[in-house]
């Protein structure tokens, strides 16, 4: 007892930290399954604490015990796809895997004939390839689609349009869209659904700052354009594969919500060139190959894909060194630029 | 793993130094604390742990031999000569070797800049000057020495501790109790970095991410106090776990921080803000010199000297040198003119630092002096016109978003809040408040895997 009184803090700590350890080696093959961790850096009850960051609360191991029991078979299939199957939303990779362009692959299917105005909307295109397992492993996202997709999308001729076009528009985006909200005047005619670290798997579900859900947006006011720019959260989580199938899923759902409304998919706005090269998620060429995706969903009819990477990059495709401080974000005198590009990219009908 | 503050630190380093320190039979205490700190240096700085070593070495040997000089009840003039020529002739050495590495790293690559460079060799002149003043009583040896110039609490960023404050060779008197009190404050420093500092940083950076020239001029204010905050909590939050570490191994607490936003002048508020510094300055720059006890003229010339200096000292940019001479020159007007009446009106003095010190902070922080210039400019919008795409109402979200943070900050800046700390640090709701710090600090490095800015979601 004397022990206790004269140093009651280490004990606590010692304690608090043996009983975390227990929990963390406890559930490192089931719930922390999906914990990224390295035991020379990290102590093992760091796990506990980036599960509960995701969600995962130390309770769920007696859950998942009593299922084991329950299914033992089940779960044995469970953890080996767990295991393959970690998702890097929350741990962007360590492993300073240099960015590897994706090899151009072959085009089999030629673009489609160059038609001005194309009557009917555009079919989409099926991707050229699959992902592969070690671009999966590596946060690499895959260049499937080729830029069929966003050379098709850039033959449409968009019209250039006053402030008052976007009276009837929505803009649903992430910090990059909540810097065009705050920096420019667009936020005094349309309507910004916009908060920062949103993903397209958040899309549907976020609850905008009070302001309520995109559905109930949607069943608010009759929109007339939906504004779209959501992946550069997400880039270190999953395939293009598993980012294409959401967002497609995000468009059409709110196409049927909104039937008669247009919606612009805008691709992610690039990083600068000194982020690019040193950041094995955040770089360019994950970007353009997302975007090379979410560009096939344009039929040039309802849905369209504007890219702003026309007029924020400098010659080598890169974000501007001189717009962005931070080498992610527009500064704020800059979100004009991506202004300006949206009046110059109107549908007018 | 050299900042306190990562897991590996926490959970690697210092578990496995600790008990390999307190395994070790207390004569022997000393070598493995100096061991320990070379690895722990090496791991931060595995190149220029040379530099560390080889100023060490030479700083040790002809100290010694200055030492010796001074020996015994009879000292001679000659002896008395050749001592001071010794002392003076290693100080230029480590002045040389620092201004060396400063100027690489200015006008080269940062990257040249070893780790704690301007700690130590601040360290090993205070050792020199008071080995010329007869301030060490007994012989150094090599092994206390080399600890106090490379400790591991105190190599990368301080406190500047004396050689005698470190009573080396001594008993340690490392007890329980004593490491209990050492976690305490290690325990607040940990909170205050993490918590407090880490999370108020991220405002600076949203506002470079904004753009100065777009920030209203309440954001410009309010982030000018965010950032003096944030300089206060991460610096005091180090000292904190620095000394708390030392008072754990049975070493006596070094106070570097007094509640300096209670301050009443400039001048005062240098006194209680990373003191160690400002002591050394005062007793090996400015009293040597004559301190105040010389002509008006020759005080303005020592304060601006020091102050110059400290600017210097701090960072490789002109900003600093700014930063140091607008601070020289309140300090000097105070002790010619205003100081003493700033003492005696309370209100009017805390106003007048609660203004001031942010200021220069800003010029702290800013090392571009065209930015520097645009923030001034939004500070006081009369001057610097009406900046550009300007969000009027940015401060209602900051405010809603930083506004907890604000307010922790300045009710532990409140000198008595410190005070209750430590008059009750031994009750229950103290001790379980402090557990709860830790865990939830440990919960955000993990989550943020070591970098604060990791949170930063695009």
């Amino acid at each position: 007892m004397k022990f206790i009184k004269k140093c009651p803090v280490v004990i606590l700590l010692i304690s608090i930290g043996v009983l975390l350890t227990i929990v963390g080696a406890a559930g490192r093959r089931t719930i922390y399954a999906d914990q990224e961790y390295d035991p020379l850096k990290k102590p093992v009850l760091s796990i506990v604490f980036t599960a509960i960051n995701d969600a995962i609360y130390p309770w769920e191991l007696f859950i998942h015990e009593n299922q084991e029991v329950m299914a033992r078979g089940d779960v044995q299939e469970t953890e080996e796809l767990s295991e393959e199957g970690s998702d890097g939303e929350n741990q962007p990779g360590e492993e300073g895997i240099p960015a590897i362009t994706p090899s151009p692959s072959p085009k089999p299917t030629p673009s489609p004939e160059p038609t001005p105005v194309p009557e009917a909307p555009l079919e989409r295109l099926e991707p050229l390839r699959e992902s592969t397992h070690e671009e999966y492993l590596n946060h690499i996202s895959a260049d499937i689609y080729g830029d069929a997709g966003t050379k098709r999308a850039a033959e449409y001729e968009f019209a250039t349009v006053d402030e008052s076009y976007f009276d009837d528009a929505l803009f649903i985006g992430d910090s990059r869209t909540v810097g065009l909200r705050d920096y420019t005047d667009l936020s005094e005619h349309a309507d910004f659904y916009c908060e920062t670290s949103l993903t397209i798997y958040k899309v549907m579900e976020e609850n905008f700052d009070g302001q309520g859900t995109v559905e109930e947006a949607l069943s608010n006011k009759d929109y007339g354009k939906i504004y779209l720019m959501v992946g550069i959260n997400e880039l270190g989580r999953g395939t293009t594969e598993d980012f294409m199938e959401k967002y497609t899923e995000v468009v059409d759902t709110i196409h049927a919500l909104e039937p008669d409304a247009r919606i612009f998919i805008q691709g992610i706005m690039r990083v600068s060139g000194k982020k690019s090269n040193s950041d094995a998620i955040f770089n360019n060429s994950n970007i353009n190959a997302r975007n090379n995706a979410i560009a096939t969903l344009a039929d040039n009819k309802q849905i369209f894909y504007i890219d702003v990477n026309e007029v924020v990059c400098d010659e080598e495709g890169n974000l501007h060194e001189d717009y962005t401080f931070d080498q992610i974000h527009l500064l704020g005198a800059y979100d004009e630029i991506w202004k300006q590009f949206l009046l110059e990219h109107g549908v007018v009908e | 793993m050299v900042s306190f503050s990562s897991l590996e630190f926490i959970f690697r380093f210092l578990p496995i130094f600790l008990i390999v320190y307190f395994a070790t039979p207390v004569k022997y205490k000393d070598i493995a604390l100096l061991a320990g700190s070379l690895i722990f240096y090496a791991f931060g700085e595995p190149v220029f742990i040379f530099v560390l070593i080889f100023t060490t070495l030479v700083n040790y040997l002809l100290g010694r031999q200055a030492w010796k000089l001074g020996e015994g009840f009879l000292v001679q003039d000659w002896q008395n000569k050749k001592r001071k020529r010794l002392v003076i002739g290693t100080i230029i050495f480590d002045v040389l070797v620092l201004a060396v590495f400063k100027g690489l790293a200015t006008f080269a690559d940062s990257a040249l800049l070893p780790l704690g460079i301007s700690f130590y060799i601040f360290k090993m002149i205070s050792f020199q000057a008071d080995v010329l003043r007869g301030e060490i009583w007994s012989m150094p040896k090599l092994r206390s020495t080399a600890l106090y110039f490379t400790m591991f609490p105190q190599v990368t960023s301080g406190p500047i501790m004396r050689y005698n404050e470190g009573e080396f060779g001594w008993e340690k008197s490392s007890s329980l109790e004593k490491f209990e009190e050492g976690l305490k404050y290690f325990i607040l420093g940990l909170g205050m970095k993490v918590l407090l500092a880490d999370r108020l940083a991220i405002l600076w950076n949203d506002l470079q991410m904004i753009g100065f020239q777009s920030i209203s001029t309440p954001l410009a204010w309010f982030g000018a106090a965010g950032y003096s905050l944030r300089l206060y909590f991460d610096f005091w939050g180090y000292s904190l776990m620095a000394s708390g570490l030392l008072v754990m191994l049975g070493y006596d607490f070094i106070e570097n921080f007094h509640h300096p936003y209670a301050a009443k002048s400039i001048a005062d508020f240098y006194r209680r803000w990373h003191m160690t510094l400002g002591s050394w300055f005062k007793d090996y720059i400015y009293i040597p010199m004559g301190g105040s006890r010389c002509s008006k003229g020759r005080l303005i010339l020592n304060l601006a000297l020091v102050w110059i200096l400290t600017g210097i000292w701090h960072g490789n940019g002109y900003n600093f040198i700014i930063w140091g001479v607008v601070l020289g020159l309140f300090i000097i007007l105070e002790k010619l003119f205003y100081g003493k009446k700033l003492q005696k009106i309370p209100v009017i003095g805390n106003l007048y630092v609660l203004l001031l010190i942010p200021l220069t902070w800003v010029i702290f922080a800013i090392t571009d002096l065209w930015q520097l210039g645009i923030y001034f400019g939004r500070l006081f919008p009369f001057i610097g016109g009406a900046g550009i795409a300007v969000n009027s109402q940015d401060i209602i979200r900051y405010a809603e978003n930083y506004g907890i943070y604000f307010a922790a900050g300045i009710l532990l800046c409140i000198p008595a809040v410190f005070e209750y700390y430590e008059k009750h640090k031994k009750s229950l709701i103290v001790i379980l408040l402090l557990v709860i710090i830790f865990w939830f600090s440990i919960y955000h490095l993990s989550i943020s895997a070591g970098n604060p800015f990791m949170y930063l979601k695009f």
